[in-house]
C-alpha cells in the first residue's frame, strides 16, 4: 500500500461497485464490452486418437463503419500441420527446433467441414472457402480461411456463422497439445479475426508473435472421458455423464475474447480465495500435478500477490473467478495466458526464495489485465501486453516475494541451487536487463512485433520493462501508476494502439514524452552515458576539477551529473543529454573524489554501467581489490573444474 | 589384505607424506594461477577507476558481473555468480557429468594439468609404494622414469574416456534418455531415468577408472614398461579381486562425498572484503581437501595391490638396487 499514489486511490473507488459485476455463472453485468464475437462451440475430445470434432454458432456483429464483405477466420492449428507453414518457416529462420516432432501424429491439423450463414439468409460458404497468407503470401500456409459473403454485412449488421471441423492434437507446438494423458487446448477452433476500419485484421499464425480478437460471449461444451476433470475459461454451468462413458462440461464466460481448457485424469483440484479490503473477491482453482502436491499454496500466494497490486495499482479483476493449470512435465504448455485461466511452470525441486513457480504464475495471473481485460493486438503490438506485464510483474515480485535470490539449475536441470549472496532485484533481474543488453538494437519497437527479428522478445518483454521502470524513476511512480491504471480504466474490454497509451502516458505525466517515446519505441538507438574524463588539479589554494561527460551511445535521455568532493556539497550537474560530450569545470578548495553520469541510475536501458563513474583516490584502489576477489574466488572454481577432469587420469 | 585396512594404509600413507600434497597443490595453483591473473587483469582493465569498484570489492554486484561477462570474451566470459562458494562445485561436478563444453582455454589449461599429473604420478605412486621418504631426487627420477609409460597408458585412457565421453554419454544421454522420458509427463519419473542414466555412466566411468588405477599401480610397483601390459594386469588385478577393489574405491568415494558435503556446509559466501581472504583461504583447503582424496585413492589401491599381490613372495627377485622397483626393494628387505 506505501507504492499508492492518487491514481490508485481512484482505482480503488472504483473497485467496489465493480464487485457487484461478476456472477457466479460466468456472467458479467452490465456488459462489459462490445460482444461482438460470440461463440457457442460444441467439441468432442477422443484422447485415445488425439482427435477433435466441434462444431460452431458465431454470431459476430460488425461493429466498423464499413460493412463487410467477407469473413477471415484463423485456423491456427494448421501452423503444426507441415514444416511448411509460416509458423515453421520463421522458426527454422531462427534456427529453432521445429517442435517435438518425431512420428506423424505429433503434427496438428484442423479442417473446416463446412461453413454455412444462418438466421435470415442462410448460405453455404464452404464452396467458397479459400485460404489466404495476407502477410507473406506463403501459399503453403494455412491459417487464415477467408470465407466471402454473399452479402456484405452493413457496419451494426449481425451474421450468425455455423462452423463444423475435425482437428488433430499435436504433440505440444506453442503451448497447445498433448503428452501422455495432459491434453492442453489453446487456439482450439476457428476463430474469427478482428474486423477495423481499414479490413480485417487477421494475420497468419507467426512463430514470434501471438494473438488478437474480438471480445463475446463464450458457451462452450466439451466432451472428454468420465472422470477426466476439466479446466477452462469461464465457470461450469453444467456436467453431464453420457451413455457412451463420457461427460459433457459446459464452461460459460461473458466479455472474454479467447476461450482456452485442459484436460488430465491425473490432475489434483485444489480451491482457494483471493480477498481484499477494496477489490472484489476472486474464487481460485488450481488442477495441480501430483508431484507438485506440496506446491499448491505457492501457487495461490503468487496469484494472490498478482490480483492484489495489479488491481490496487491498475483496476480490480472483473470476472469472480480464475483457473490456474499447472502443466505436465515436458507439456510445452508452460507459462501462458488465456481469459480467467492461465498455465503455471514448476519443477519437482523448488526450493524456497527461489523463482519457481512464482515469477511465471505472477506473470501470466498478470496478463488477466494487459492482455485479458486490456485486449491489445499481440501480433502487432505484444510490448503492449508483454512488455506492460513484465513490469507489473516485476513490481509485484519485488514488493511481495524480496527477498528472492539467484537460483542456478544443475545436472540435466534437475537439481536446483540457491546462491544466498546474490539477491535479486527488480531493475536488472526481473525487468531482464541482461538479456536487453546483449541485443539492444535488434528491432525498433515500433515495427509490427510479428516482423521483430528471431530474439524480438527482448524487445517485446525486456525492453519496455526498462523503459517502463526508467520512467518511474523520472517522473515518479504516481505518474506511471496513473498512466496504467488510466490505460487500464479507459481500455479494457477494447482494443487500444499505441498511440492511445502515449496519450495518456503525456496526460498522466503532464509534460510531452514525445522524445522519450521517439527514443524507446520508434528508435532502436543504445543508450549510454558515462564519465570520459575526470581531472583535479592543485591551482592556488584549491582545485581545478574537470569532468567531460560522453553520450557514447544514439539515444538521448536527459541525466544528472554529479560531483564529489573531498569536503563541501557535491556539485549536481542537469544536462539533456543531447550533445556527443559536456564538460564542466570547478575551481574548489577541496579535490573532487568522483564523478557520475545518471548517478541515481533513472535510466535503466543505459547498456554500460561501468563507464558512468570515474574515481580517483583512495577510492581507485577498489578496483585491484574487486580484481582480487573476483580473480581468487574464480580461481577456486577453475581448481576445482580441473580437479574434475583430472580425477579419471 | 582387507579393504579397509587398505584404505587406512592408505590414509597413513598419505598422512607420511605431506610433502606430495604440497607438491600438487603447487602444481594445480601454479597451473590455475596464470589463468586467474588473466582474469584479474581483465577484471582491473574493465573496472578502471570506476565506481562499480566499490560494490564489486565488498559484495556482489550481480549487473557489473553479468555486464563484465557479457563484454568479456574467454576466460572473462565464465565470472558467474556460480563460481561461488558450493556452486562452483556444483557447476563443475554438473558439467562433468553432463559433458557440458568448456572454454577453450581452460580445456588448454585442463590438458596441460592432466599432462603434468601424469608426469608426477609415477613419483607419488612409487612414494607410497616404498612407504618410506624418496627424497626429491628420487621423487623426480620416478616421475621422470615412469613419465613415458604413464604417456602411453594416457593414450589408452583417452581413447577410452574419449570413446565414453564422445559415444557412450552422447548416447546415453542425447538418445537414449530423450526416447525414454518423451511421453513422460512426470518430472519425477524424467529426474529418475537421468539418475539411473548417471549411475549407468557412473559406473562404467568408474569401473575405467578402477582399472586404469591398477594399471599405474602396478606399472609402478612391477616396474612395467608396456602400457598395455600395465592394463591388461590392473584389469587382472581387479577381476581376481573385484570385492576388495570396489570396496575400497567405494571407501574411498565416500571419502570424497564426506568432502563435498563438509564444503558445502562451510563454502564462503561472498563476505565483506575484510574476510575475502578468509574465503580464499577455506576455498584453498577445499582443494587441498580434494587433493588428498586423490591421493588416497592412489595410496590406499598402492596398498591393496601389495597387500594382496605384490608381497614379497609373489615377484621375483631382481638385484635390489636403487632405483629399481619397489617390488624389488622390498624384496631386498627380506630377512
Amino acid at each position: 500500500m506505501r507504492f499508492l499514489g492518487v491514481g490508485a486511490a481512484l482505482v480503488l473507488s472504483l473497485a467496489a461497485p465493480s464487485a457487484l459485476l461478476a456472477q457466479p455463472d460466468g456472467r458479467l453485468i452490465p456488459p462489459r464490452s462490445p460482444r461482438n464475437a460470440s461463440y457457442s462451440i460444441d467439441v468432442r475430445l477422443d484422447p485415445a486418437s488425439r482427435e477433435m470434432t466441434g462444431s460452431e454458432v458465431v454470431t459476430w456483429r460488425n461493429v466498423t463503419a464499413k460493412p463487410a464483405s467477407e469473413l477471415r477466420f484463423h485456423l491456427y492449428w494448421n501452423a503444426w500441420r507441415n514444416d511448411q507453414s509460416t509458423w515453421q518457416r520463421e522458426r527454422k529462420l531462427a534456427r529453432a527446433a521445429p517442435g517435438r516432432v518425431n512420428r506423424p501424429g505429433d503434427w496438428a491439423r484442423m479442417d473446416v467441414t463446412s461453413v454455412r450463414l444462418t438466421g435470415n439468409d442462410p448460405a453455404d460458404l464452404t464452396p467458397q472457402l479459400q485460404f489466404i497468407a495476407p502477410d507473406d503470401g506463403n501459399p503453403d500456409d494455412r491459417t487464415v480461411l477467408q470465407a466471402r459473403l454473399p452479402q456484405p454485412v452493413a457496419p451494426g449488421g449481425t451474421a450468425t456463422i455455423a462452423v463444423a471441423w475435425t482437428a488433430h492434437v499435436p504433440r505440444t507446438f506453442a503451448r497447445t497439445g498433448a503428452i501422455g494423458h495432459y491434453f492442453f487446448l489453446a487456439q482450439w477452433f476457428p476463430k474469427l479475426g478482428v474486423l477495423e476500419d481499414a479490413g480485417w485484421n487477421c494475420h497468419q499464425f507467426h512463430a514470434n508473435t501471438e494473438f488478437f480478437s474480438d471480445y463475446g460471449v463464450y458457451d462452450v461444451r466439451m466432451t472428454v472421458p468420465n472422470a477426466w476433470p476439466v479446466g477452462a475459461t469461464g465457470v461450469v454451468r453444467e456436467r453431464r455423464d453420457n451413455a457412451d462413458g463420457t461427460t459433457t462440461h459446459r464452461y460459460y464466460q461473458e466479455d472474454v475474447h479467447d476461450f482456452a481448457w485442459t484436460t488430465s485424469p491425473d490432475s489434483l483440484e485444489r480451491t482457494a480465495r483471493f480477498e481484499h479490503p477494496t477489490l472484489p473477491p476472486v474464487e481460485m482453482r488450481l488442477l495441480l500435478r501430483p508431484d507438485h502436491a506440496d506446491q499448491a499454496d505457492r501457487h495461490f500466494e503468487a496469484t494472490r500477490a498478482a490480483l492484489k497490486y495489479y488491481g490496487e495499482w491498475f483496476g480490480p479483476y472483473p470476472y469472480g473467478h480464475i483457473t490456474i493449470v499447472d502443466p505436465a512435465f515436458q507439456s510445452g504448455s508452460s507459462g501462458m495466458e488465456y481469459p480467467t485461466l492461465f498455465t503455471g511452470g514448476s519443477r519437482l525441486f523448488a526450493p524456497e526464495h527461489s523463482d519457481d513457480p512464482e515469477d511465471v504464475v505472477v506473470h501470466e495471473a498478470g496478463h488477466q489485465f494487459f492482455y485479458g481485460i486490456v485486449g491489445n493486438n499481440e501480433f502487432e503490438n505484444a510490448w503492449m501486453d508483454e512488455g506492460l506485464n513484465t513490469f507489473g510483474e516485476a513490481r509485484v515480485l519485488m514488493a511481495w516475494y524480496s527477498p528472492m535470490y539467484l537460483q542456478q539449475r544443475y545436472f540435466g536441470g534437475f537439481i536446483p541451487y540457491v546462491l544466498r549472496d546474490v539477491p535479486i532485484d527488480r531493475e536488472i533481474y526481473w525487468n531482464r536487463f541482461a538479456g536487453y543488453r546483449r541485443t539492444p538494437k535488434l528491432d525498433p519497437q515500433s515495427n509490427p512485433s510479428y516482423r521483430y527479428s528471431p530474439g524480438g522478445n527482448v524487445t517485446t518483454y525486456n525492453k519496455t520493462a526498462l523503459w517502463l521502470n526508467t520512467l518511474e524513476r523520472w517522473l515518479g511512480w504516481p505518474a506511471v501508476q496513473r498512466t496504467l491504471s488510466t490505460y487500464f480504466d479507459r481500455w479494457q474490454f477494447k482494443h487500444p494502439k499505441p498511440d492511445d497509451f502515449f496519450a495518456i502516458a503525456n496526460e498522466a505525466a503532464g509534460r510531452d514524452l514525445t522524445p522519450f517515446f521517439d527514443e524507446v519505441y520508434r528508435g532502436s538507438n543504445v543508450f549510454d552515458y558515462g564519465i570520459q574524463e575526470l581531472r583535479s588539479d592543485r591551482e592556488g589554494d584549491g582545485y581545478r576539477t574537470v569532468v567531460i561527460v560522453r553520450r557514447y551511445g544514439e539515444a538521448i535521455f536527459p541525466i544528472d551529473v554529479r560531483v564529489a568532493f573531498t569536503g563541501g556539497e557535491p556539485a549536481v550537474e542537469h544536462w539533456d543529454g543531447r550533445d556527443r560530450w559536456r564538460m564542466y569545470t570547478y575551481v574548489r578548495p577541496h579535490r573532487a573524489v568522483s564523478a557520475v553520469a545518471d548517478p541515481d541510475r533513472v535510466l535503466l536501458l543505459d547498456v554500460n554501467l561501468t563507464n558512468n563513474s570515474k574515481t580517483l583516490a583512495p577510492l581507485d584502489r577498489l578496483g585491484p581489490t574487486a580484481a582480487n576477489r573476483w580473480s581468487f574466488r574464480w580461481l577456486i572454481w577453475l581448481e576445482d573444474c580441473l580437479l574434475s577432469w583430472s580425477a579419471l587420469v | 589384505m582387507s579393504p579397509i585396512a587398505a584404505w587406512r594404509d592408505g590414509l597413513r600413507r598419505v598422512a607420511n607424506a605431506p610433502f606430495v600434497l604440497v607438491c600438487v597443490w603447487l602444481m594445480t595453483t601454479l597451473v590455475g594461477l596464470p589463468l586467474a591473473l588473466v582474469v584479474r587483469s581483465e577484471i582491473t582493465q574493465h573496472l578502471g577507476t570506476s565506481l562499480a569498484s566499490e560494490s564489486a570489492a565488498t559484495g556482489v554486484n550481480h549487473e557489473w558481473m553479468q555486464e563484465f561477462a557479457d563484454q568479456a570474451s574467454g576466460l572473462g566470459a565464465t565470472l558467474r555468480p556460480t563460481v561461488l562458494g558450493f556452486a562452483a562445485v556444483l557447476d563443475n561436478l554438473s558439467a562433468f557429468v553432463d559433458d557440458t563444453a568448456r572454454p577453450i582455454a581452460i580445456v588448454g589449461a585442463a590438458c596441460a594439468y592432466i599432462l603434468l599429473w601424469l608426469f608426477v604420478a609415477g613419483g607419488i605412486i612409487d612414494r607410497y609404494a616404498r612407504d618410506r621418504a624418496t627424497g626429491v631426487n628420487g621423487f623426480f627420477a620416478a616421475s621422470g622414469v615412469f613419465f613415458f609409460r604413464f604417456l602411453r597408458l594416457g593414450l589408452l585412457m583417452l581413447a577410452a574416456y574419449g570413446l565414453l565421453f564422445g559415444y557412450v554419454h552422447a548416447w546415453l544421454f542425447d538418445d537414449i534418455y530423450p526416447r525414454l522420458t518423451r511421453e513422460v509427463d512426470v518430472e519425477r519419473t524424467a529426474f529418475l531415468i537421468r539418475a539411473g542414466l548417471y549411475l549407468a555412466f557412473g559406473l562404467v566411468l568408474g569401473a575405467g577408472n578402477l582399472v586404469f588405477d591398477y594399471a599405474k599401480v602396478r606399472a609402478v610397483v612391477e616396474d612395467r614398461r608396456s602400457a598395455l601390459g600395465a592394463f591388461s594386469s590392473g584389469l587382472r588385478f581387479v577381476r581376481r579381486n573385484v570385492g576388495a577393489a570396489v570396496s575400497l574405491y567405494l571407501l574411498d568415494l565416500a571419502l570424497f562425498a564426506v568432502t563435498l558435503a563438509v564444503y558445502a556446509f562451510v563454502a564462503p559466501g561472498t563476505g565483506s572484503s575484510a574476510r575475502m581472504w578468509a574465503g580464499v583461504a577455506v576455498g584453498q583447503l577445499y582443494i587441498l581437501a580434494r587433493l588428498w582424496v586423490k591421493l588416497v585413492f592412489w595410496a590406499s589401491e598402492t596398498a591393496l595391490f601389495q597387500g594382496r599381490l605384490a608381497h614379497a613372495g609373489y615377484v621375483a627377485a631382481p638385484l635390489p638396487a636403487w632405483p629399481d622397483s619397489p617390488a624389488a626393494e622390498a624384496l631386498a628387505r627380506q630377512p
